[in-house]
């Protein structure tokens, strides 16, 4: 095949003028293994749709003659395969990032493995993603990776999935077979909490029903994927959803500028609302909704913004600003569901810290209570995990933080883990339950506050600069206790 | 607030998310100010993150001494105007050997100047984090990139090293010897930070533009003269043509496309029907397949 024959079935530029309205942004995971075809499949949206340069679509047909996979075909994966040492293994280990836009729309796909060794990629893919294209070989139906993946895409929340029967060709277009695949997947989606799922037969060889309707399969009248991408509403957003705005940073600028700069992650918020931080129990009301482009009468989910308030409530990074009536759980004992990420299993002696949206909490101690099986999506009593399990563990903090069910409200409901020393990322997770109080000081728990660690902080005043390094050296000492198998509980507030 | 359209908004809010997670999280941060067009976006996000302060960080340019002349001026101009400071650092031991464009291949001297240089300063300075405008959409080495890239003492980047980033949260505590790259940008495309400019009525380098510029072809590439030290080939002759850039950089290792497009609305309508990737106008990045991936393992970025 040749480029010239090539262009003829591109399609035309899709220039926008500046002003011009692009619809929302679409971030696309798309999960599948080579065998299912998948690279060939987001290949062939790039190509089709106009997301490829002259120079990448010379290069590729060049590479595509190296290869020779495909016979004399264009091997539209190489598209997808980025770096060298994985282009000479032929397989895909990491994601990979893809951009490219329509007249309609802007599009990331995130690219992530499919087998069973590469779930960590997958999760981590997965939770940048709006929707999913779990891909599946008309050839052999729904399996147990196409349950595994659905699993892992409900795990970290997405919401929307289109599953796409690949290879339609392969099984003479038979639409009896495809009817059999799609309503397989219907029984299985009913495990989940998916708002949407849609079906659409493809080809991605030959190109049917990516960007062009198939003519072979003229049963089908649903929307091709690109009609599909293209029209979709990415975002799922509860109504009056409470307000959460996580304090990342505070502002001080001259003329007595104090103001909570952070991303609301759920919910509005107006000047002249009533806000508390969590921890606390302290309420302001807004007075400011500071940015560079003048002030904003109200800001919501999404927004980044700099709060100011009518009263100091002397707060710091970490605090969680929150509507009045419905607010984070101030907590200090928490379950959740995670996927480990790390080479090094879980180690119940090692010192882990808990990030949250913008807090960084001390584990006090933690226990893995059982391994999800997501081929069966069975639960199985466990005390350890390794990389790619998914595992429900339960763990206790070194001082209680404002969190929220990840359920309820992903973005305060979500966390990673990180390992004291190296500063690694060892696990992700979700929240599933959550408890005030129950790591209550008891006889055996040594609590380090400001009497106690005097020695070590007699250079430290009062001043929020001072009490955030406090906060950080009793961090230190809680890790180097707890890995000494002393438990701690920090009370950096009195 | 400014007419941005949905998606623009988006990833201004993703990448003001990440300034400020970088600025909390780290001690000693510093933005790797290239002149370029993604530069001109990342200050002015940076801005956006912290105003009414001004960012809590200086910014950092590596100047091989062969920058264009516009593009100097053009630094010099935007760091008085915003009164921010700026610290200039040049490979002096490199320029005392001697490197040039040149006389040497453009991966060495490239190396030398650029790569080395940036070592060197933010060794000098003691730099924790580096925020670069890098994005993903530029290379295909870096449609892997984090947002958090971790570098190892020695500046050297190992893809298996770096960590896995989940949803919006990023953990930024360093290991022993570790710094970080941060690329607040990595979600845009060249369209994005056209658009953005557009949209922003941001001031940039005006070598962007097309007007009429002193050109040799050479390779079939166009390389302006932008001074009397530009070296001719027998029987090259400067000629006037109408070019604009689509990177900026060392102006001998930099080509110009022939363009009419003269103001912003036209280079935008040019980049997105563009069909040719912007690379493709960067002399060091053919020299070999995963050319990208390999400076990346040096910590050229």
């Amino acid at each position: 095949m040749n480029l010239a024959a090539l262009e003829e079935r591109t399609s035309p530029g899709t220039a926008h003028a500046p002003g011009q309205k692009l619809g929302p942004m679409v971030r696309l995971l798309t999960c599948g293994s080579v065998d299912d075809g998948k690279s060939t499949l987001i290949g062939r949206l790039l190509w089709d749709a106009a997301g490829v340069t002259d120079d990448q679509r010379a290069a590729i047909l060049h590479a595509s003659h190296n290869r020779a996979v495909n016979g004399e075909r264009i091997d539209f994966s190489l598209l997808l395969d980025g770096l060298v040492a994985e282009r000479e293994q032929g397989i895909t280990i990491d994601i990979a990032w893809r951009y490219f836009e329509t007249e309609r729309r802007r599009f990331v796909i995130i690219d992530s493995p499919g087998h069973e060794q590469y779930t960590r990629n997958m999760a981590t893919g997965a939770s940048h993603a709006d929707l999913a294209i779990l891909l599946v070989d008309a050839r052999h139906g729904v399996k147990r990776q196409t349950r595994r993946h659905a699993a892992i895409c409900n795990l970290v929340g997405i919401k929307k999935v289109i599953v796409a029967v690949n290879k339609m060709d392969q099984i003479d277009w038979s639409e009896e077979r495809y009817r059999a695949i799609e309503a397989d997947f219907a029984a299985l989606a009913g495990n989940f909490d998916f708002a949407e799922t849609t079906t659409i037969p493809v080809a991605a060889l030959t190109g049917a029903n990516v960007v062009a309707r198939s003519a072979e399969m003229a049963w089908y009248t649903g929307p091709t994927l690109l009609d599909y991408l293209e029209n979709v509403d990415p975002k799922v957003e509860p109504e009056d959803a409470p307000f959460r705005m996580p304090v990342q940073l505070v502002l001080r600028a001259s003329g007595d500028f104090r103001g909570y700069a952070g991303t609301v992650t759920s919910g509005t918020i107006s000047v002249g609302d009533r806000v508390v931080d969590a921890r606390s129990g302290l309420g302001a009301t807004l007075r400011r909704i500071a940015t560079m482009d003048g002030d904003q009468p109200s800001a919501q989910k999404g927004d980044a913004v700099t709060l100011v308030l009518d009263t100091d409530l002397d707060i710091s990074r970490g605090a969680v600003l929150s509507e009045i009536k419905r607010r984070p759980v101030n907590a200090d004992v928490i379950e959740a569901r995670l996927v480990w990420l790390s080479e090094k299993s879980f180690d119940p002696e090692a010192g882990y810290l808990l990030r949250t949206a913008t807090d960084l909490t001390p584990v006090t101690s933690m226990s893995v209570s059982a391994l999800v099986d997501f081929e069966t999506l069975g639960v199985t009593p466990a005390h350890e995990c390794g990389v790619n399990d998914i595992a429900d563990c339960r763990i206790l903090l070194g001082r209680a933080t404002a969190l929220d069910l990840f359920g309820d409200l992903p973005l305060t409901g979500n966390f990673v883990l990180v390992n004291a020393v190296d500063g690694a990322t060892v696990a992700g997770g979700v929240i599933t339950w959550v408890q005030t109080g129950a790591a209550a000081v008891g006889d055996n728990v040594l609590v380090l506050d400001r009497a106690r660690l005097a020695g070590l902080c007699s250079d430290l005043g009062d001043s929020p600069a001072d009490r955030a390094e406090f906060e950080r050296r009793a961090q230190e000492v809680a890790i180097l206790l707890r890995s000494a198998g002393v438990p701690v509980l920090i009370e950096a507030d009195q | 607030m400014t007419a941005l359209t949905s998606h623009l908004k988006l990833l201004e809010a993703e990448s003001i998310h990440i300034f400020r997670e970088a600025a909390a999280q780290f001690r000693t941060p510093v933005l790797l100010y290239s002149i370029g067009k993604d530069s001109t976006v990342l200050l002015h996000l940076a801005r956006k993150a912290f105003w009414p302060a001004k960012p809590p960080f200086p910014l950092l340019h590596v100047d091989t001494t062969w920058k264009f002349h516009d593009m100097i001026a053009f630094r010099d101009r935007t760091v008085k105007e915003l009164g921010l400071d700026l610290i200039v650092h040049t490979n002096h031991d490199g320029l005392a050997r001697g490197m040039n464009p040149f006389d040497h291949p453009p991966s060495i001297y490239t190396d030398i100047m650029r790569p080395q240089a940036l070592r060197q300063a933010l060794d000098a300075g003691g730099f924790d984090a580096a925020f670069g405008g890098a994005r993903r959409d530029e290379e295909a080495s870096r449609a892997k990139e984090r947002v958090f890239s971790f570098r190892a003492a020695g500046h050297t980047w190992d893809p298996r090293l770096q960590r896995p980033e989940m949803w919006q949260l990023l953990n930024g505590r360093l290991g022993r010897g570790e710094t970080v790259r941060v690329f607040p940008l990595s979600n845009w495309t060249e369209g994005d930070v056209w658009r953005y400019i557009t949209l922003e009525k941001l001031d940039v380098v005006p070598l962007y533009f097309a007007a009429d510029r002193p050109v040799v072809e050479r390779n079939g590439q166009l390389l302006m003269v932008d001074d009397e030290r530009m070296r001719l080939l027998p029987g090259e002759a400067p000629q006037t043509r109408k070019v604009r850039f689509r990177t900026l950089g060392c102006y001998p290792l930099t080509a110009a496309v022939e363009s009419e497009a003269a103001d912003l609305d036209a280079v935008v309508t040019e980049t997105l029907e563009a069909r040719v990737s912007e690379r493709a106008g960067r002399l060091i990045d053919h020299d070999q397949a995963g050319a990208m991936e390999m400076k990346k393992r040096e910590g050229y970025f």
